[in-house]
């Protein structure tokens, strides 16, 4: 019993020791923090998410941050712009993979391994851009009280029943990055020869095309289109506001990761990084699942019926030549 | 004293360079005329400088590159930007005439009619411009989409249909609401003219035995030809070079024009050419600078308009008898169709906690939690500061600077005056996008630290709608008679004084409403301001964007309504301050 005792004790100490430098580590940042002012981040991180993460970051560190939200690829665009010229005036970018990887060729990231990244799976962890902190899972999405459940597509090659004519839409993958990926990725989950025929024979359907997943997901919520491919989160984010929504079940799904990571140009260095530790922690990963959000800690699912039994299959990157490939192939196809 | 020399700005003509320019040099109106000038060649050149450069580089912004013709061919080499160019063509003609007939309609009922309610009818014009366009895109397309929209649901409803009889996606679609939209802007340049107007020739002609419509056809429409054709030019250029009409109705209906595509190609992919984007932009410019030369064409003549006279006079009214009833209807149906049918929507939309076509389930979960999220944000407070110092800055700011441009354009004889206007509208033909990037290659590098503050917001703001303001102004200018000029002259007044007590007061209702167009435009405006605000200086027009962005439909709609409240408040304080209604 005595032996136990001492065991605990020494257990204790020795993880007490080991806490200390972290948290001596954190209220120095946190005071070099509170010198240097805001920190500035640009994203795409829906706003109404953010702000619950910054509401509780003041709360606990009194310290606070400017946020300017775009979409992926002007968060990008600005990004770079501003280094190019010699004037970064951010600290943090927060955005899908894809564009974080072409700024990272550009070298505008500092490396900063976050105390807080540890509590990461190592294959969610870039060496370069740190954790993955959530991924966002594309699906189909539709309208309860125009498709009764039952009668609902229940997989991808479902929707190209003619019962379903006229009735989905999706982002224009000819200009809409995450849809021109999730296409070119489809043979991920279907394999190649199946893929190509999939892809055209969808295209033969007309579905209605607009500029990205929320106005899809929107449409959808209102009735006007009763399905579509979007993220599934939005089945709770809405489904919560009262809209009837629900997504089809069809286990692997397909998704980006994303990151935060802070500029090597930094004008509020330590701010910066105060920000990161404490969003990447277990806190604010919670409070983002609870609004609907596929993070990367083990366990921690957003409150979407069946979330843990999606199977998570990664797009596949595309570069710049890539991308324009791909999106003149599918000019040829979805928009002839 | 002979009549050349009465003529502010005149120049004499003299042998040699030296005395030419020192006579040039001793004239008051000459300085203003080089100010004016230094001021708006560096607002509109700059940026545009940048712009043509991109389009003739190969290397992303703010970066040296080398020179290539690569961005124009493939930007019009490509055999399906032909079939664009004409979709744009009948999506700009269309809408701006649709606006242009409405305007007109509304504007001759409440000035020139004794219409029931024409007063009312008169500041109601005025709203739609107040919502953003894309707040009113999204509420015609829950009225008219063909599977559930309000208008199609109630007429198959009412009617035992098969379907809706609407598609607001089509090219139809797209021309009434983009005509919709512009519909006010014609409106105050419109009406502002026709307020201005001597009804002796009008009362000549019914003397002489002319019917009241062969006076309307004969001599009030020919004296309303600047401001019809002002209003026709500006609307048409802003068709073509809208987006947020095009996003919502086009693309979905895989309708294809010019903004689209440079969407589609440049601006929306991945990653941004903006090289591209520029070479797009410059088809666009000429397109706009073909129809500002037809304008000037059509409004040479300037003395043949010149109503405004030093005679006290008040504008004709028309008796309408029994058909001033048919008249106010006509009016209300529009108004219905301006103003009520998208607030309506609007209010749904806030009200509900989400959008849907309603049923009677649907009035037990009224909410006002949008407009509570709304007031407890303060992001919205932010927004709302930052945009109101720049409506009221950046709208008097700009009548300021067109006030005197359309002087110098349109009542002095200086050499070079033509340029001024030419300034002006280089940067407005661009779409505004592509003019917010041409001013962030611009000052991203400039000494003065103006790259990621307002200021530069309020520079494009100032270079992009001096237009506005100056169309407004000089369809007023062009009306007024010099005999009250020279009249001030020959009474000892100098340039400054004569523009100041003679001018001002008389250009006051063409003042006024371009400044009011501006303040409204200010207050929502979105293409130039996504592009250039930062954090601490975000407007809402952005904010309202990004609401849209992040699925918060319900707040959107609630602070577009907020926002169209307070316009109407600055307006009516602005018309009872300008006396413009006892012109």
């Amino acid at each position: 019993m005595l032996r136990k005792a001492y065991l605990f004790a020494a257990f204790f100490a020795l993880a007490l020791l080991s806490a200390v430098p972290a948290n001596s580590q954190s209220a120095k940042m946190i005071e070099a923090a509170k010198k240097e002012g805001k920190a500035v981040i640009y994203g795409s991180l829906e706003s109404g998410t953010f702000d619950t993460i910054v509401k509780a970051y003041r709360k606990k560190t009194g310290l606070d941050v400017d946020y300017w939200r775009a979409s992926a690829t002007k968060v990008m665009d600005r990004a770079l712009s501003e280094y190019r010229a010699g004037k970064p005036l951010f600290d943090i970018i927060l955005t899908n993979d894809n564009p974080m990887q072409i700024m990272q060729k550009e070298g505008i990231f500092a490396k900063y391994e976050s105390p807080t990244a540890k509590d990461y799976p190592q294959d969610a962890i870039d060496p370069n851009l740190g954790a993955r902190y959530r991924n966002v899972i594309i699906g189909v999405v539709y309208n309860k009280s125009v498709i009764k459940p039952a009668d609902a597509p229940k997989s991808l090659e479902d929707l190209l029943k003619p019962q379903y004519r006229g009735k989905l839409v999706m982002p224009d993958p000819t200009q809409h990055t995450t849809t021109t990926q999730w296409v070119a990725s489809l043979w991920k989950v279907m394999g190649q020869e199946k893929a190509d025929k999939y892809i055209r024979d969808l295209a033969a359907t007309k579905p209605i095309l607009v500029e990205s997943l929320l106005p899809a997901a929107k449409r959808v919520t209102t009735g006007e289109t009763p399905i579509a491919i979007t993220y599934v989160k939005y089945a709770y984010v809405y489904g919560r506001e009262g809209a009837p929504l629900d997504y089809v079940r069809l286990g692997k799904m397909m998704g980006d990761g994303h990151y935060l990571t802070l500029s090597n140009k930094a004008p509020h260095a330590s701010a910066g990084k105060a920000f990161i530790d404490y969003f990447l922690a277990q806190e604010s990963m919670k409070l983002l699942a609870q609004e609907g959000e596929f993070v990367n800690l083990k366990g921690v699912y957003p409150p979407l019926p069946d979330a843990d039994k999606i199977q998570f299959v990664e797009m596949v990157d595309l570069d710049k030549k890539g991308f324009a490939a791909k999106k003149k192939e599918y000019q040829a196809i979805f928009l002839k | 004293m002979n009549g050349k020399e009465l003529t502010l700005g005149h120049t004499i003509p003299a042998s040699s360079a030296f005395y030419r320019v020192r006579h040039f040099l001793s004239t008051p109106v000459n300085w203003v005329f080089l100010g004016v000038a230094g001021i708006l060649a560096f607002l509109s050149l700059y940026p545009t400088t940048f712009l043509i450069y991109g389009s003739f580089t190969d290397s992303p912004l703010g970066v040296p590159g080398q020179f290539t013709f690569q961005n124009y061919v493939r930007a019009y080499s490509d055999p399906s930007a032909y079939p664009l160019v004409l979709n744009s063509f009948i999506f700009g003609i269309g809408s701006a005439g649709l606006s242009v007939v409405l305007a007109s309609a509304l504007a001759w009922i409440t000035i020139r009619t004794n219409a029931p309610y024409r007063r009312l009818f008169e500041l109601t014009a005025i709203v739609p411009n107040i919502l953003p366009p894309i707040l009113i895109s999204i509420s015609w397309v829950m009225l008219l989409n063909p599977n559930n929209g309000l208008i199609n649901v109630t007429l198959v409803k009412l009617f035992g249909l098969e379907k809706g009889p609407f598609n607001i996606y089509s090219i139809p679609g797209l021309i009434f609401v983009e005509g919709l939209i512009l519909t006010p802007l014609a409106f105050l340049i419109i009406s502002a003219a026709l307020k201005g107007m001597d009804p002796s020739l009008e009362e000549s002609a019914k003397t002489l035995g002319s019917s009241e419509f062969g006076v309307a056809r004969r001599i009030t429409f020919p004296l309303m030809r600047p401001a019809i054709l002002a209003a026709a030019t500006l609307n048409f250029v802003r068709a073509i070079e809208s987006f947020d009409t095009p996003a919502i109705i086009a693309l979905p209906a895989r309708i294809e024009v010019f903004t689209t595509k440079i969407w589609r190609e440049a601006l929306g992919s991945f990653p941004t050419n903006h090289n591209l984007a520029a070479a797009y932009g410059i088809g666009i410019l000429l397109i706009a600078l073909l129809f500002v030369y037809l304008y000037r064409r059509f409004t040479s003549q300037v003395e043949s308009f010149s109503t405004v006279t030093g005679k006290a006079f008040k504008p004709h009214q028309i008796d309408l008898g029994p058909w001033k009833y048919l008249a106010s209807t006509s009016a209300l149906i529009l108004l219905i169709m301006m103003v009520l049918l998208p607030i309506m929507v609007l209010m749904l939309i806030s009200f509900l906690p989400y959008y849907h076509v309603p049923t009677w389930e649907t009035w037990q979960n009224v909410t006002v939690k949008h407009f509570k999220t709304v007031f407890e944000n303060e992001r919205v407070y932010k927004a709302f500061g930052n945009s109101l110092f720049l409506a009221l800055g950046g709208a008097t700011v700009c009548m300021l600077l067109a006030a005197l441009t359309s002087y110098l354009t349109v009542r002095t004889k200086i050499a070079g005056r033509g340029f001024l206007e030419g300034l002006v509208f280089i940067p407005w033909a661009f779409p505004g996008t592509a003019l917010a990037l041409g001013l962030l290659w611009a000052y991203v590098n400039f000494p003065i630290p103006i790259y990621a503050t307002i200021w530069i917001i309020m520079i494009a703001y100032v270079t992009r709608f001096i237009p506005y303001g100056l169309r407004a102004v000089s369809s007023t200018i062009i009306q007024i008679h010099k005999e009250l000029e020279e009249a001030s002259v020959v009474c000892g007044a100098g340039f400054f004084a004569t523009f100041r007590r003679v001018l001002i007061p008389l250009m006051r209702p063409g003042v006024i409403a371009g400044w009011i167009i501006l303040v409204t435009i200010f207050m929502r405006e979105f293409s130039a301001s996504i592009f250039l605000y930062s954090p601490g200086s975000e407007p809402l027009g952005p904010l309202i964007y990004f609401f849209y962005l992040d699925g918060w439909y319900g707040p959107m709609a609630a602070l577009g309504l907020i926002i169209s409240i307070i316009c109407i408040i600055l307006i009516a304080i602005a018309q009872r301050f300008s006396r413009w209604e006892s012109k």
